[in-house]
């Protein structure tokens, strides 16, 4: 298996997989969707809450707000120490104060240790008008995507074979050139001194509109099954890089843990 | 009610993106109710904010804030 990295952001990453087969690719996908851990708030102990929302309405909004998680320092709450108490090791908290009028954001949620800020401040929470009050504590724990939504750190994983485009000249005239350019969705057809080329193939989505609009056998879209593009998006809870990295590390225990079984 | 923090089907954060979205929104409207040239069109707005897939985008362009009117309400 050879990676090669198209794309690194941030919260992105887009990477070029190649000799490999789908059930491995697929297993990377499913490990970053269920297995990675993150943190996110769990516990909310509502004080006073007269905001015209209900305090699940908001204990579920704080939920899905994404945190800083450094996965190197915390532990999972079931497997640690304290024995699921809720120590500095498993739990994060959290308080918020805040009254009436104006938004209530992320950003005003105060974290005991500064290194737990939260990602995007802007996140809106909930709107106080004058003389409306919410005050809250929270606890915020490591948890998996297989658990809850809100405990997902990779969003949209996905991939697609690599598409290969075999064109016939020969079986193309002028008429047919023309139908391909203007059917490709993906705009990715151009015509070139009589000659149907392609651009950026890459781009190509397999959809097959080419193939049916002209002779059959001229053109053949195929997708590579040993080659794949791979691309993900973080909530930024974890660098699009980490993410990556504990994945495979997921990924790598697993199949441990397999072949001891079938020892 | 008031936007929801994530994309329902891919779990963007969309909340942030909302606000942002709605002051440029206005300003569109704005010039389209003078009779001037928008600076920005809607889709060029949300492709601006990052927000490429559809499903993300119809959280924005379809949401109504209704909140206000439930502020009285405790």
């Amino acid at each position: 298996m050879k990676v090669e990295v198209v794309k690194l952001k941030e919260d992105y990453a887009k990477l070029k997989i190649y000799d490999t087969a789908p059930y491995f690719v697929n297993a990377l996908r499913r490990v970053m969707l269920a297995d990675l851990p993150k943190l996110a708030i769990e516990d909310v102990i509502v004080y006073d809450n007269t905001s015209p929302l209900f305090d699940e309405i908001i204990a579920h909004r704080l939920g899905m707000v994404p945190l800083k998680t450094d996965l190197g320092v915390l532990v999972p709450r079931d497997e640690c120490s304290c024995g699921g108490k809720g120590c500095a090791n498993c739990t994060v908290r959290y308080t918020l104060s805040k009254e009436g009028p104006g938004v209530v954001y992320s950003g005003d949620l105060q974290p005991e240790n500064e290194r737990w800020g939260v990602v995007d401040p802007k996140i809106p929470i909930v709107e106080l008008s004058e003389g409306q009050r919410l005050i809250l504590e929270v606890e915020a724990v490591l948890g998996r995507g297989r658990d809850h939504a809100k405990w997902q750190a990779v969003q949209a994983p996905g991939y697609k074979y690599y598409p290969v485009i075999e064109i016939d000249q020969s079986k193309l005239d002028e008429e047919s050139r023309k139908r391909c350019v203007e059917v490709c969705p993906k705009k990715i057809l151009v015509e070139k001194e009589g000659r149907l080329v392609v651009t950026d193939v890459e781009k190509c989505s397999l959809c097959k509109s080419c193939e049916e609009v002209c002779e059959p056998g001229a053109i053949t879209v195929k997708g590579d099954e040993t080659r794949f593009i791979f691309s993900f998006e973080t909530d930024g809870s974890l660098s699009a890089k980490e993410a990556l990295v504990e994945s495979t590390k997921i990924l790598e225990e697993k199949y441990k843990e397999m072949e001891k079984l079938l020892k | 009610m008031i936007i929801p923090v994530r994309c329902f089907t891919c779990g963007k954060v969309i909340g942030s993106l909302y606000e942002e979205f709605n002051k440029r929104y206005q300003e569109y409207q704005r010039a389209l109710t003078n009779g001037e040239k928008p600076k920005e069109t809607p889709k060029e707005i949300l492709d601006d904010l990052g927000v490429t897939r559809y499903c993300c985008r119809r959280m924005i362009l379809t949401h109504v804030d209704l909140l206000k009117e439930a502020a009285p309400y405790e």
